[in-house]
């Protein structure tokens, strides 16, 4: 399965693959210089395991391709949403949401995985039939096959995900053609649905709105990862603290700094020159796949693309705006930065759906 | 089914498309870089300073209890900065490590310390009181090693000190912190210091006042550097109490060493001026952090110091009883003060021989001379004549047999026993030898020291039963007034002015005339009073025979301003025993009339 045609081998985006790289590497390197010696390195140890599990599952998204997985896009659906229903009955509930899923010593987050599902069921809804412009229909029937699984997230809840998979469909939708008429018409029905996606949320999510129209609403409950994340960056400066100076992460302000947080410890340690060093390798990474999207001709393969890229655009961006304070805080890793074994994977795996893409370009 | 490529135009729209939303990325993470642009350069250098300074603590403020004075404005009880070690549940990152060095550096168990870290709802920011009242020396070693402590801390909070360990500690009582049981109650916040006995519990709405709380910001090394917001507590209200601190002392100097209880009340008003009950407890050991193995042997000890004997124990009145008698029988008629007899020191009624204390017995002896002399012998017939209902019935009016409704709480009422309840209890009758029994105040009658210092207050004053005072008023904080209390009357006993004469007449006697009381005089000072010597129920062997010791006594004989009375459990005779400790006090507050008579009989 794993044995690659030659040709495909020349294609390899390499400069794709050395910004993801690049990023691995830090993510490690802030990982064990949080707590050096104690706690800090068996995170990072932890962190490199899934980095190679991760590896592994690149290489077999890459062997196979990505036209055979878009066909089997409906199975991947119904094993999604599977998933999504049995941990909304059986999850462990971590911080008043349930997320994760025991498989043995392995816990795992569906809706990581779901991301990718979503997009491969995105692609498949929108070509499965060839239609040029997109019937109505088509439209329709692609919004009743993610909303429910949507719904599941939000539930769950999972308002980062969700928060996500917004931007990412409205991207594929602008790309694949969707009139801006049709999409205005989508956005004033999401906006009216959402005094109803009020009543959904827990109190801590709408705390976490508030606080975000309010920061100093409560800086000492809600606010304060919001304020203590500023300060760490902040005081990173222009050229950071180093490792052994940066007292808030390092002196456990910083609540879920090896997480969601984690690039509040880089700019704390790294300054404005390391923070523009990381942001340019995202950007870089994401501009190539947008690249690869453009410039694929096969309709699935550059949906995909497109969708793939989106996932970690907005990710990216909406993790960034969330610690940097310009969004409110909705509990979104940073691709391949942040510590968790699912998002890392997962991560890898839309990684080697770009590659494979791209691979395939000039088939 | 392969999909055929598209064709050129379309890809173009496409790839236009893909681009727009490049750019469209492009300029969020622009803005992103905007954003870090100001932060860490812009902002960067303020931010810097914020996180060198950055911890935010909530802390309470505990309000300073209120104080309680003396009615001469002297602190009976005062509050100093004491030591509590807290814990900061948030900067404990090891948490086990780090309560496991405590534990072993200040010698808590370990048990103890994760109990009141878990007692206290999950609030990482606010800081749990796990114990109070640290030593110099265990402080030091905290700040000593403060860097492999994290989250551990040194708080200056007021604590009670008191100006001796056991001054006044039935009177005042002890705080300490609410115990599980007081916090089913829903009234108290877990960690406040309440007040478990005397007044310290009976005013403690008003002494506790209302903590605040701050919320502050500390350094790396938790040194405060910034009150971020701060709640003032609203202080304790300060009590003025009736108490003289001097004569408090005094009653407490001269009960050293003995068991029982003094009370020493002014009769013009009712005014508690001293109240003791020996032995006593250490308020000190009891307040803040609890001595375990101190509190076990209070509890567990024979003499019960933790009982407040001047209104919780009671005891035969014995010859005390012999002033009721007297005032029944003057007040009804049937005796008179020419009644005479002769005592020979037994007396004989049918097959029962009754004995007086002194053998051989007292000669001749008229009312007068018996009360002085307390003659056994005439009083038996006195009670006989006088008869055991009318005896009852002015015990009664002087407040005998009822709490005297003082507001310390948990008050005996003695008992007074008359025909009925005499023939309902035992079943036989009311007997002459019941009669004879309790005329000279044996039997089952039982009085507190407390009532007898009423009583004797209403033989000093005529007749008027007050209301004991302890608290004249309690102010708030701001100066107002929150409660006050004026002397109140209870009851009078209603006998007529020659009779009062005769009995205030009759105990100076005592004292002053070679009487019982005698071990009372003072050069310079007219005390009245009258010694009792009260059978002791025996509970053991040892303890048999050995009996209470009273002297209920006041002064200045021709116009009271004090009322001393004097208890001493199985000490012996009132005479020798308890009058001696009555002097000691009569001494101390008569200090300046004393030394002036040494001084003029001097030159």
């Amino acid at each position: 399965m794993l044995k690659l045609d030659r040709r495909l081998l020349q294609n390899v985006d390499w400069s794709l693959l050395a910004a993801a790289g690049f990023i691995i590497l830090l993510s490690l390197l802030s990982l064990w210089s949080l707590t050096p010696g104690r706690g800090g390195s068996a995170l990072a140890w932890r962190q490199l395991s899934w980095v190679g599990v991760g590896l592994l599952a690149l290489l077999v998204v890459v062997s196979v391709d990505y036209r055979n997985l878009v066909r089997a896009a409906p199975a991947f659906y119904v094993l999604g949403v599977g998933l999504l229903l049995v941990v909304s009955a059986l999850g462990q509930t971590v911080s008043g949401a349930r997320r994760w899923i025991h498989a043995g010593p392995i816990t795992f987050q569906p809706s990581e995985l779901f991301k990718l599902i979503f997009i491969l069921t995105l692609t498949w809804a929108l070509t499965s039939r060839r239609e040029q412009p997109l019937s109505r229909g088509t439209l329709i029937g692609t919004f009743a096959l993610v909303g429910v699984p949507f719904f599941l997230i939000v539930r769950q809840p999972d308002l980062g995900t969700a928060v996500v998979l917004i931007p990412v469909l409205a991207a594929v939708l602008i790309g694949v053609g969707v009139k801006l008429r049709v999409l205005g018409a989508l956005t004033l029905a999401g906006l009216a649905a959402l005094p109803l996606a009020w009543l959904v949320l827990k109190p801590y999510q709408r705390d976490r709105l508030l606080v975000y129209v309010d920061p100093f609403r409560d800086p000492l409950g809600t606010a304060y990862n919001v304020i203590q994340a500023k300060i760490a960056i902040g005081s990173g400066q222009l050229l950071g603290k180093g490792v052994s100076g940066a007292t808030q992460s390092r002196l456990a302000f910083l609540p879920e700094r090896h997480t969601d947080f984690i690039f509040a410890v880089f700019a704390e340690m790294w300054g404005f020159i390391g923070a523009l060093v990381l942001i340019g390798a995202y950007l870089l990474l994401v501009l190539r796949g947008f690249e690869i999207a453009a410039s694929t001709r096969e309709p699935r393969g550059r949906i995909l693309a497109l969708g793939v890229t989106a996932v970690f655009a907005a990710q990216t961006l909406i993790n960034l705006g969330m610690v940097t304070g310009l969004l409110p805080v909705v509990g979104i890793p940073l691709p391949l930065m942040s510590y968790g074994g699912s998002s890392m994977v997962v991560s890898l795996m839309a990684l080697g759906l770009l590659l494979s893409i791209r691979m395939r370009q000039f088939n | 089914m392969d999909l055929a490529p598209l064709p050129g135009a379309r890809r173009e729209a496409w790839s236009r498309r893909v681009l727009a939303l490049a750019a469209i990325t492009a300029v969020g993470f622009v803005g992103l870089l905007g954003q870090l642009w100001y932060l860490q350069v812009l902002e960067g250098g303020r931010l810097q300073e914020l996180s060198e300074k950055n911890r935010i603590r909530i802390r309470p403020v505990v309000a300073p209890r209120g104080i309680l004075f003396d009615r001469n404005g002297l602190a009976l009880v005062d509050n100093r900065p004491a030591f509590t070690l807290s814990l900061i549940p948030r900067e404990m990152e090891d948490r086990d490590t780090v309560l496991a060095r405590l534990s072993v550096l200040l010698k808590i168990p370990l048990a103890e310390l994760e109990g009141s870290l878990d007692r206290v709802p999950v609030d990482p920011m606010r800081v749990v009181r796990v114990r109070r009242g640290l030593s110099l020396e265990e402080v030091t070693k905290v700040e000593e090693r403060k860097l492999e402590l994290p989250g551990v801390l040194v708080e200056v909070e007021p604590q009670r000190v008191y100006p001796t360990s056991t001054f006044a500690a039935h009177l005042l009582g002890f705080v300490r912190e609410v115990s599980d049981e007081q916090m089913k109650q829903g009234r108290y916040r877990r960690g406040d210091m309440i007040g478990q006995s005397g007044l310290e519990r009976v005013l403690d709405e008003y002494l506790r006042g209302r903590d605040g709380g701050e919320r502050i910001e500390v350094d790396a090394l938790g040194r405060p550097v910034q009150v971020m917001k701060r709640e003032e507590p609203y202080p304790g209200a300060q009590v003025v109490t009736t108490v003289d601190r001097r004569i408090q002392e005094a009653a407490e100097r001269a009960m050293a060493g003995r068991a029982g209880a003094v009370i020493v009340m002014d009769p013009r008003n009712g005014d508690v001026l001293a109240m003791t009950s020996s032995p006593a407890f250490p308020l000190d050991r009891f307040t803040g952090n609890l001595d375990r193995e101190e509190w076990l042997r209070v509890v567990r000890d024979p003499m019960t110091p933790l009982m407040n004997r001047a209104l919780q124990s009671q005891y035969a009145p014995g010859s005390l009883f012999k002033v009721i008698v007297t005032a029944a029988g003057l007040q009804e008629g049937s005796l008179t003060p020419m009644d005479r007899t002769y005592c020979n020191g037994e007396y004989r009624l049918g097959a029962w021989t009754f004995k007086d204390w002194r053998a051989g017995g007292h000669g001749h002896v008229d009312l007068r001379s018996a009360l002085v002399q307390s003659c056994n012998i005439f009083f038996y017939q006195a009670g006989l004549k006088v008869g055991p209902e009318a005896i009852a019935r002015y015990a009664r009016s002087f407040g005998l047999g009822a709490p005297s409704g003082i507001d310390l709480g948990s008050e005996k009422p003695g008992l007074v026993p008359f025909v009925e309840w005499r023939r309902h209890r035992s079943g036989r009758g009311w007997q002459s030898g019941d009669t004879i029994n309790m005329s000279i105040g044996q039997g089952p009658l039982l009085v507190t020291p407390l009532q007898v210092a009423r009583m004797m207050a209403a033989v000093a004053n005529g007749g008027i039963l007050w209301k004991p005072r302890l608290v004249q008023r309690v102010e708030l904080a701001d100066g107002s007034l929150a409660y006050s209390a004026s002397s109140k009357m209870t009851g009078r006993v209603d006998l007529s002015p020659v009779v009062w004469s005769f009995l205030r007449h009759a105990l100076s006697g005592a004292v002053n005339e070679g009487g019982t009381g005698a071990a009372a005089r003072i050069p310079g000072v007219e005390i009245a009073g009258k010694t009792g010597t009260a059978q002791s129920v025996a509970k053991s062997d040892s303890a048999k025979g050995q009996d209470h010791a009273w002297f209920a006594s006041f002064a200045p004989a021709e116009d009271p301003e004090y009322v001393v009375v004097v208890l001493v459990e199985r000490g012996g005779r009132g005479g020798q025993v308890a009058a001696p400790i009555a002097r000691q006090i009569y001494q101390a507050i008569f200090l300046e009339k004393v030394a002036m008579v040494g001084l003029g009989e001097g030159s």
